[in-house]
């Protein structure tokens, strides 16, 4: 039982980093494999936040704001001048590459390979259901409901969202229906690097400690959390990230924590065999790259 | 026919010129040799290249002041293995190539050192290795050159440390990569010899988001103290979760929870008082005192636009080891009248080991004089005395230290004696 309300907890920042991920790609289908070092870059603008005297609610805004405003210049500055010029799927995700490496290299530039720990209270334990958790796990899950929640209400209940599902399905069709599809994938951009920045910072709060490659060691978690749920489903992607953070939890405390990434891999391996779309998809192999 | 006949034979001339002056012929200046920093510099051991900057770039200063060694000046020079045999193997093959004038590395370390020791060896580079890996106990590779002690030795120390704290049940949490799970056989061997019982052993996966299920299996096998080698994010996450679920119990690092940035990361996450109260890390015996040291210290401190924040490698043991290896491959090449590394690596152990009648040397300028004026020298370094045995393996003593108010605070030691008796 503990086991599974520490995967909650796991799970909450898995969601909110692989729902932005699967968002972006699924109306835009370009994988950013820079996206864990953006999350690192928030969280650096939530330090300062924090080091300047601010609260960490604060730092939270910081780090998404940072984020959406980051993967907006990013898309416009550097991806969509590839894909104007015929660059495709392969040859983007070598570009998100590159993008990676400038990224994750310029901030260790910046910081000298040191660690570093946000300012806030120390956490105080509470006690839910016979489990343990800190304040700050409980906040991390609460975030993580609300900007689920959020997601939902903005997909389902919004023209904005109605657009970006239907630039997802085909941008050309959305395009001669009058959707402004430029726009719509800007706004994706935005929301998806919000949601990446705020998991950044929500990581860091829970490691308490972070370094310039943080983010990029925890891509791995989000990108197979967006697969098992059907890559390009923000739905799936909040299913995968609870499927994924449970068993690996539930292997750590069953087996050996050394089998913790094994088992969640060979659960998505599984998965993948009998669903090879994800639990929750509408297949988007055949579209070609949008910005 | 007549034209292209020409160009070959210009083209082959201005290659042996070119050969001539690389091989310091004529009137040009004696080539720098080079000394390889052959360790990470990025990935998860980044921190191991600063530490070892923190020895090299002092040695290097002291010779170069010193009129060099034969007529060369030495400098050192970064080789990234980003702690990953699949990058090492090529950047040890790309150093070997293209620096001409190397007579030695400082490295490799365990994350690459069963990769890259063959390759170093067959090239014939002296290698000063920071790897613990005991598969190197009884090495018969003559360019391998060992002054830290092996992983198999830790064990034994902090075994010995927490059974003279009077902790009887400890648990075990060592990271899943090799360097860290090759100190567990003997520390499980060794407590268990002293009487203790290890309640909890399980390799630990790295950079976790979340240990907490780890940790209440931990509990619940009731330790009185955790041994632990984890990098400095995992031991961040771990203790700060510890800390704030259950509360803290002691622990007992090995030497890499004594790196700067072990103690950074996790100080910053359990806070300072914590860490003070909680925390101990055994590392090899090298007490910052004693005229070589002091030496090492003075060059260190001054070599502040090489070494970023210098003071901090004052007193690291294995930045000391490294500034010893630089000095004993000079004195080596000096005493065998030859910067070739063939030449020079069967006088490594001749200018370290003790013998009637050996000058006692503790820095390079005067080992240097002394072999000058046909005397033997036995050089004892910033670390300590260097006694090689037959296997090129030279181990100490450990200390245990404490970290307060910012500072590596030694509280005391274990003997090599009392290694010695309790892993025969």
């Amino acid at each position: 039982m503990p086991a599974i309300g520490f995967g909650i907890v796991t799970a909450s920042i898995l969601a909110v980093a692989g729902v932005g991920f699967t968002l972006q790609f699924g109306v835009t289908n370009i994988l950013n494999l820079a996206y864990g070092d953006i999350m690192t870059a928030a969280a650096f603008v939530a330090y300062l936040t924090t080091a300047a005297g601010a609260s960490v609610w604060l730092a939270l805004l910081a780090g998404a704001a940072f984020g959406a405003v980051f993967s907006v210049l990013l898309n416009r500055g550097i991806y969509t001048p590839f894909v104007r010029h015929g660059t495709r799927l392969f040859g983007m995700i070598i570009v998100t590459i590159a993008v990676s490496l400038i990224v994750q290299n310029g901030l260790l530039a910046t910081s000298g390979a040191s660690f570093f720990s946000l300012q806030m209270p120390r956490p105080s334990s509470v006690h839910v259901a016979g489990m343990v958790f800190t304040t700050v796990q409980v906040a991390i899950v609460g975030i993580a409901v609300a900007a689920m929640l959020l997601v939902h209400l903005l997909l389902r209940y919004t023209k904005l969202g109605k657009a970006m599902r239907a630039t997802a399905t085909d941008p050309e069709l959305a395009r001669s229906c009058g959707i402004a599809t430029d726009r719509v994938i800007d706004l994706a951009w935005a929301i998806s690097g919000a949601l990446c920045g705020l998991a950044g910072v929500i990581l860091v709060m829970n490691l308490t400690t972070f370094t310039d490659s943080t983010g990029a060691q925890f891509l791995i978690p989000i990108v197979a959390v967006a697969v098992l749920g059907g890559i390009g489903q923000p739905y799936g992607a909040m299913l995968g990230a609870l499927v994924i953070g449970i068993a690996s939890e539930l292997a750590a405390a069953i087996f050996s924590p050394e089998y913790k990434d094994v088992v969640a891999f060979v659960i998505l391996v599984i998965v993948l065999l009998a669903r090879p779309q994800g639990i929750l998809s509408e297949i988007a192999t055949r579209k070609e790259v949008a910005a | 026919m007549r034209i292209a006949v020409t160009a070959v034979g210009a083209a082959l001339a201005l290659v042996a010129v070119g050969a001539c002056g690389g091989s310091g012929g004529g009137a040009s200046a004696p080539a720098t040799l080079v000394v390889g920093e052959f360790n990470p510099f990025t990935g998860p051991d980044a921190a191991f290249g600063p530490e070892m900057v923190g020895g090299c770039i002092p040695a290097v200063k002291l010779i170069n002041a010193s009129g060099g060694v034969l007529g060369h000046h030495l400098s050192c020079v970064q080789e990234d293995t980003r702690g990953d045999p699949a990058d090492a193997v090529p950047a040890a093959q790309k150093m070997m190539a293209t620096e001409s004038s190397l007579v030695g590395v400082l490295g490799p370390s365990s994350d690459e050192a069963l990769a890259t020791v063959p390759l170093l060896n067959q090239g014939k580079v002296p290698m000063f290795v920071d790897t613990g890996q005991a598969a190197f106990d009884h090495t018969t590779d003559a360019y391998f050159w060992r002054i830290t002690p092996a992983d198999d030795v830790k064990g034994y120390a902090l075994a010995l440390w927490a059974h003279k704290a009077g902790y009887t049940r400890a648990a075990a949490v060592f990271g899943n990569d090799a360097g860290a799970q090759s100190d567990v056989p003997t520390l499980v061997t060794a407590f268990t010899r002293l009487g203790g019982t290890i309640v909890y052993n399980k390799p630990f996966a790295l950079d976790q988001s979340s240990y907490r299920s780890e940790i209440e299996n931990l509990l619940a096998a009731h330790p009185q103290v955790i041994f632990t080698e984890v990098d400095p994010q995992t031991g961040a996450t771990l203790l700060s979760e510890l800390q704030q679920l259950h509360g803290l119990i002691p622990v007992v690092g090995t030497e890499v929870t004594l790196q700067a940035p072990w103690l950074k990361a996790v100080s910053g996450a359990i806070g300072a008082a914590a860490m003070a109260r909680y925390f101990e890390g055994m590392q090899p015996y090298a007490p910052p005192a004693g005229p070589a040291w002091q030496a090492y210290n003075r060059s260190l401190v001054a070599s502040g636009s090489q070494v970023p924040k210098p003071g901090q490698w004052s007193s690291d043991p294995y930045s000391m080891t490294y500034y010893d290896g630089v000095n004993v491959m000079a004195l080596a090449m000096i005493a065998a009248k030859s910067t070739s590394p063939a030449g020079f690596n069967k006088d490594i152990m001749k200018v370290t080991e003790p013998g009637p009648g050996k000058t006692v040397v503790t820095t390079f300028a005067t080992g240097k004089a002394a072999l000058r004026a046909g005397k033997q020298i036995q050089y004892v370094g910033a670390g300590g005395p260097i006694v090689f045995n037959r296997w090129h393996n030279s181990t100490g003593a450990f200390e245990a230290a404490r970290y307060e108010h910012g500072n590596i605070v030694l509280v005391g030691s274990v003997s090599a004696a009392q290694i010695a008796a309790l892993s025969r």
